[in-house]
């Protein structure tokens, strides 16, 4: 945490708007990107960055500073997240399919790529979207939080108010059903 | 050869949860076994997989779009209350939280009162009658607000586990609060009354009604799965109506 942003934490917490909204503008994009790997849903993300921030606002007083502002954030985002959820009845998750960005996973899949394996990458990307969108609302969760968050499993823990053991199972079976996805391509 | 689990291979791979040695014997296993190397590869081809899917990225505009929707409902004017009339003041006296403060304290210094009564009749000439009688009306006293307490933290548990709506969660959060105190309260008096049995189930109850009196609001799934389930794997939920109806079946005794 810079000092500056310790600083605009202080006075968002007194009530400053300008502050909150240095606070906003710095933090979300990343809390836009986790909420939308835990929803599979832009719209729905875009929501619950709103209600994160919303509640971060209201308890911006219990903020001891002992975890980064951004970690104690997210841990808002990714439960206020999973609420959205919630509140929407969805226990499986479905990725937006065949948006623009097909090519481009491709192409980091397979770099030289030529039509067959073009298509393949894009057939493994179908499968890996298909399988995080299968995967419990736990699973792709505690995943998202260890893989692309980079957590440990001790924050996760902490995130999902969960002990670490569930957190862990949850991570192998999410990393399973990957792997399982991924063997009929070979 | 020490065998090695996928889950090893994971954490070992994430570089948590694992202890050196562990990640030592793991990466031992891996130089010496081309089969162990090829379950390592299918596993990161997995995860390659999935580092190549797009990162999502939010709109340009974003950022602007949810101040403008945020700053109305942050910094919006506190409506001015309107002014309560004396059935609404009474009301908020008798709010449960308060009411389960007030009682406590009530029954605590009634059992103080009682005891030091009984020893100050007892301690010139000692009186058993007197005593028993002082000690009987104590401990009646206490059951019967330790089962009102107990009934209002059955109630804390059900809303919390069952119910969905922020509000009453919020609500429930503030009887949690109110609670703990009572709890502590209640488990002081107890054990001076020698129910220890009693005191030890009252401190047992106090991290549940803690946890949930300091849960962050948007937590709230969380909870409520996380509870439903320790609810599930422990009978506390039947002992809190057990020991209520034992100090209620303790009361009829009495009376």
């Amino acid at each position: 945490m810079t000092d500056d942003e310790a600083r605009w934490i202080a006075k968002a917490g007194e009530g400053d708007a300008a502050a909150f909204r240095r606070l906003v503008d710095a933090h979300s994009g990343a809390l836009f990107r986790v909420c939308a790997r835990v929803t599979g849903d832009r719209a729905i993300a875009e929501d619950a960055v709103q209600e994160a921030f919303f509640n971060a606002y209201r308890h911006l007083r219990d903020f001891d500073g002992r975890a980064a502002f951004s970690t104690w954030l997210h841990r808002i985002g990714v439960n206020a997240a999973l609420e959205q959820l919630r509140r929407r009845g969805r226990g499986g998750i479905a990725l937006p399919e065949g948006d623009d960005d097909d090519e481009r996973t491709a192409e980091v899949v397979e770099v030289a790529a030529g039509p067959e394996r073009t298509a393949r990458s894009a057939e493994i990307r179908r499968d890996i979207e298909a399988e995080l969108a299968r995967m419990s609302t736990l699973e792709r969760t505690a995943f998202v939080l260890r893989h692309h968050e980079g957590q440990s499993l001790e924050d996760i823990s902490m995130t999902l108010s969960l002990n670490i053991g569930p957190c862990k199972q949850a991570i192998f079976r999410a990393v399973r059903k990957l792997r399982a996805a991924l063997d009929p391509l070979g | 050869m020490i065998p090695i689990s996928d889950e090893d291979l994971i954490l070992h791979y994430y570089r948590d949860g694992l202890d050196p040695a562990r990640i030592t014997q793991i990466e031992d296993a891996l130089f010496a076994s081309e089969a162990l190397r090829e379950r390592q590869a299918t596993m990161l081809r997995a995860l390659d997989a999935v580092d190549a899917l797009p990162t999502p990225v939010a709109d340009a505009d974003f950022a602007a779009r949810l101040w403008q929707q945020l700053e109305p409902r942050l910094f919006e004017r506190a409506p001015i209350a309107p002014r309560e009339s004396w059935r609404d003041r009474l009301r908020a006296w008798v709010n449960p939280p308060q009411l389960a403060w007030m009682a406590a304290t009530c029954v605590v210094a009634f059992a103080i009162g009682l005891g030091f009564y009984a020893g100050r009749q007892s301690a010139p000439a000692p009186d058993e009658i007197a005593q028993r009688r002082a000690d009987d009306a104590a401990v009646r006293v206490l059951d019967a607000y330790v089962s009102a307490h107990l009934r209002a933290t059955e109630g804390v548990l059900l809303t919390a586990s069952n119910s969905d709506s922020a509000h009453l969660l919020d609500g429930n959060r503030e009887l949690a609060a109110s609670l703990v105190d009572a709890n502590r309260l209640y488990a002081r008096a107890a054990t001076r009354a020698g129910n220890t049995q009693l005191a030890e189930f009252l401190r047992q109850l106090e991290p549940v009604l803690m946890s949930l009196a300091n849960q962050a609001p948007s937590a709230a799934i969380q909870v409520n799965e996380g509870l439903r389930d320790y609810l599930r794997t422990t009978d506390l939920l039947f002992q809190v109506r057990a020991t209520q109806a034992r100090l209620d079946r303790n009361g009829e005794r009495r009376t």
